[in-house]
């Protein structure tokens, strides 16, 4: 599993893969926590659980994503390794360890406005699933 | 690319059709300002979003597409269109996340050699006071009753909360506040979002800058404007912030159930919409509006604490400092307005995104103060290079539903820009042209670079030479706060 930036004109993409569809929601979740500021410099000092319901894998990314911008913005959360506790028949549960954002100790990087269905691609590629998700910034 | 573009038919100097028959299901044609520099930026994927918005029911004339034109969601940042309000639709596409992104310009009695003794020590201060980057808070925390007294009175309720003077009031476009904001339309998350977020200036291509008047096109004007050579004024870009894209999120599910309720078929499912008159468009426009009426507000407060910090850090008393408004912009809206269309007054939806407003001298909607002159249009470039005051003309209402450019429009990617940047010291190099730069964000100084955008100049041109505004100003950044 993992993840990489995508280059985008004026906003920024992500590129999540997995040997499993479960996998690449991971990768998908610690790079947009990526975007938001470093993941080394987060420490795993709590963890939340979400749940998001959704009629596709892309409409489940999309929303999900968002629900964890809110978090952020709400809560100050950012997470480093999030775990997948259910996931199918159209829902996921995750739990995600991290610590609250401190603009002394974490790395100002990405401020995302929302996670669009823009270009957004979930599909199986050989032996590895891949996603792609716009962000806008 | 090459073979796309000769579809496009160049009208004149400034101006490029995208005909009807550039893509089957257009109603009207696309037409974007560019001259034929511009026109060698253009993307292939923002013509189609321009000829994509043509095929939307109820558009009115043209889809239409500034200089500043690049790729949106859905519509193209740097669109206008004008929909029916019996026929046409309302989509978020075409207003953007940033719900009034606008801009906000400030005159002072300062001269640039009073300030620039002073400049450092203001751009810490402002630093300071005003907050911005990632996971940033206002200084404000506000109960669940003000925020919805923001929604509903916008830049009025920060003056009533004694942040600025009712006479700043009549200098916001809209005086401030759309009425029809209806705040139990908006979701809890956005409230949630919006609560701790209300004076803080976010991130990007959000700024706070001081800058200075080096050049006037049009002295007329720029006196009746209350401007002069080497003025110092300040300028704040920023928007509804978490708040705002809370409600286009929110809403973006809601039209993507309206389209399929209502059959409306679309080339591009991220031109979301309702036909204007169902419940679903009511409700996005209520709650569009309380977000709206949200960014005067923010704007209003930090223009307030701006004002605060240049007289704690000079030590001027108010009327001596004389920071007074000129204008407030959204560039990010979609508004109710009476146009002439074959001669005959219409009520249209206007969907501004990332495009000025730019009514002409005389309009009805325009404050005293510049019913001689047109409405002031502010337009923002890269913090290296240059920002804009342009009026707006009678050649707009004709042309653009009275729209003009919104800023200069990137040209790099933010990672060709970072790639760009490296091994230079873009702070440094800013510096040495006397341009101070404080910014959180740990790669805003490169991806937010000049050469990162189109020359703000080449843009501004082309909408004074097609005639939809004219230049009034140049200002020159000397202090630039970035989230």
């Amino acid at each position: 599993m993992g993840y990489e930036t995508v280059d985008v004109m004026g906003d920024v993409g992500l590129r999540a893969w997995g040997e499993t569809l479960q996998e690449a929601f991971r990768s998908a979740i610690a790079g947009m926590y990526g975007l938001i500021t470093d993941l080394d410099s987060i420490e795993e000092k709590k963890s939340i659980e979400v749940s998001h319901q959704g009629d596709s894998p892309e409409g489940l990314l999309v929303g999900l994503l968002n629900e964890l911008i809110y978090i952020f913005e709400t809560e100050d959360f950012v997470g480093k390794r999030p775990e997948i506790e259910e996931f199918g028949e159209g829902r996921i549960k995750v739990r995600i360890f991290g610590e609250e954002f401190e603009r002394e100790r974490h790395p100002s990087g990405l401020l995302l406005k929302a996670a669009t269905y823009h270009g957004l691609k979930v599909e199986k590629m050989g032996s590895r699933w891949q996603m792609e998700i716009i962000f806008d910034i | 690319m090459a073979v796309e573009a000769l579809r496009l038919r160049r009208l004149d100097a400034n101006r490029v059709e995208v005909p009807k028959d550039y893509k089957s299901g257009m109603s009207v044609p696309g037409i974007i300002f560019v001259d034929e520099v511009l026109e060698k930026d253009l993307e292939q994927k923002s013509i189609d979003q321009v000829a994509n918005v043509a095929m939307l029911p109820g558009i009115v004339g043209a889809s239409l597409a500034m200089p500043d034109i690049h790729m949106g969601y859905g519509f193209a940042i740097g669109g206008v269109a004008a929909f029916r309000t019996d026929s046409g639709i309302i989509s978020p596409g075409g207003v953007g996340y940033d719900i009034n992104c606008g801009v906000r310009l400030l005159r002072s009695s300062l001269t640039r050699e009073e300030v620039v003794p002073r400049l450092r020590d203001l751009v810490q201060v402002l630093y300071r006071e005003i907050p911005s980057g990632v996971g940033s808070k206002g200084k404000l925390r506000l109960t669940r009753q003000e925020m919805e007294r923001v929604c509903r009175r916008g830049a009025g309720w920060a003056v009533e909360a004694g942040m600025g003077e009712a006479a700043d009031l009549e200098r916001i476009e809209s005086g401030g506040v759309i009425d029809g904001a209806d705040p139990s339309l908006v979701s809890e998350k956005a409230y949630e979002r919006g609560k701790s977020q209300l004076g803080s200036l976010g991130s990007g291509n959000h700024f706070l800058e001081i800058q200075y008047i080096d050049e006037i096109y049009d002295e007329d004007a720029a006196r009746a404007l209350g401007l002069f050579r080497n003025q110092v004024t300040v300028m704040i870009h920023t928007g509804s912030r978490g708040f705002g894209h809370q409600v286009c999120t929110d809403y973006l599910e809601v039209m993507e159930k309206a389209v399929r309720k209502y059959g409306i078929s679309l080339p591009d499912r991220e031109l979301a919409c309702a036909p204007f008159q169902s419940p679903e468009a009511r409700d996005y426009l209520a709650a569009m509006r309380a977000a709206a009426n949200y960014a005067w507000a923010n704007r209003q407060a930090i223009m307030h604490w701006t004002r605060e910090s240049f007289i704690g850090v000079l030590g001027l008393a108010p009327n001596r400092l004389g920071m007074s408004l000129i204008y407030d912009v959204a560039h990010n809206v979609a508004k109710v307005e009476e146009h002439e269309i074959d001669g005959k007054k219409e009520e249209l939806v206007v969907h501004r995104k990332g495009a000025t407003r730019a009514f002409p001298p005389g309009h009805p909607e325009l404050p005293q103060a510049y019913r001689k002159t047109g409405q002031p249009v502010l337009i923002p470039g890269d913090m290296g290079r240059a920002s804009f005051v342009l009026l707006g003309s009678q050649s707009a209402m004709r042309q653009t539903f009275g729209s003009t450019c919104h800023g200069a429009g990137r040209v790099l990617s933010r990672h060709q820009a970072i790639r760009q940047a490296r091994g230079r010291f873009i702070r440094r190099e800013l510096e040495e042209r006397g341009i101070l730069v404080m910014s959180a964000g740990r790669e805003t100084l490169a991806e937010e670079m000049s050469e990162a955008y189109k020359d703000i100049s080449n843009v501004v041109d082309v909408v004074h030479n097609a005639g939809i505004s004219r230049k009034v100003v140049r200002l020159r950044p000397m202090g630039v706060v970035k989230g």
